[in-house]
């Protein structure tokens, strides 16, 4: 039923060498809505699926939640940014 | 391959998977929020959940004055399934891991 | 697929479709689809002063996509059966995924 490109078979290596690099580090993550999300990349999928790990909401720059994990819908992912260290 | 399985989260989705039977948090678009015990999903985000709230931003009039004030509404849904591609996040409660 | 399982095992039971346009529609589920296309006799739509175009209809086909919610007697679903579709679906998923990578990287070494 329904084969979505399965992850590493139509992505290009430098994206999923990104990605590998970035996990277990702080990103931020911001979404098409532009709701930001800050905390450490734990895994993520060919569809931009994401979970992080201590996870702050901001909106306008503004803290709003706080979420221990979270699971982010790839499609509504604008970009993944790595962050060089936990502001 | 498949013994680890269990209780590692190796791609997004498994963090779901452990999720089965937990109460989760989900937030839609639209400005509107669930909290429900999960029950069921699929690769879409399709979930079905249990004893939901939802909670939705809606413009309220001020009776009084007539101003415009964002307000909360809250219902309750014994069983609900929720089409995945109107999902952005998910999570669920903390994790004893 | 196993949304589709699902909803064939409520076929004749009477649920309540809330599409993304706010519309709710009650009725019995007539059939259903691989892509949760849904169909529905004997309707009621739940605003009906809103949408007053509605009373007249009486069977409907409703797209999948454009569906928010379906509400669900809960006593005709069986949670746990549900669970373990789901933790067997995800491994299924999982095979198809891995198969396709090894596919891919074979691919690649050629």
């Amino acid at each position: 039923m329904s084969t979505q490109t399965a992850p590493g078979a139509s992505n290009s290596n430098a994206q999923f060498n990104f990605f590998k690099m970035c996990i277990g580090r702080p990103v931020v993550v911001k979404l098409n809505n532009g709701v930001e999300y800050r905390g450490i990349l734990e895994v993520v999928d060919g569809n931009m699926n994401i979970v992080m790990e201590q996870t702050e909401e901001y909106l306008n720059g503004q803290l709003k939640t706080k979420y221990g994990d979270c699971f982010l819908r790839g499609n509504n992912v604008l970009y993944i940014s790595a962050q060089p260290k936990r502001m | 391959m498949d013994k680890k399985e269990e209780g590692t989260v190796e791609e997004p989705l498994d963090l779901i998977r452990l999720s089965l039977d937990e109460r989760i948090f989900v937030k839609m678009r639209q400005d509107r929020e669930l909290k429900g015990k999960l029950h069921a999903y699929d690769q879409h985000l399709n979930m079905i959940l249990s004893d939901v709230e939802e909670t939705m931003k809606v413009v309220q009039i001020d009776s009084d004055t007539g101003e415009e004030f964002i307000g909360t509404e809250k219902r309750n849904i014994k069983m609900l399934f929720v089409r995945g591609d109107g999902v952005i996040l998910i999570s669920p409660p903390l994790r004893t891991s | 697929m196993l949304f589709f399982s699902f909803y064939k095992t409520l076929v004749g039971k009477e649920i309540t479709v809330e599409l993304k346009n706010d519309l709710s529609i009650t009725g019995l589920l007539q059939s259903v689809d691989q892509f949760l296309n849904i169909k529905l006799k004997d309707i009621k739509v739940n605003e009906e002063e809103k949408y007053p175009y509605m009373i007249s209809v009486q069977n409907c086909f409703i797209r999948g996509s454009v569906v928010r919610y379906v509400h669900l007697p809960a006593g005709d679903v069986d949670v746990e059966t549900l669970q373990d579709h789901s933790r067997l679906e995800a491994r299924e998923q999982k095979k198809v995924q891995q198969q396709a990578q090894q596919q891919a990287q074979q691919a690649q070494q050629k």
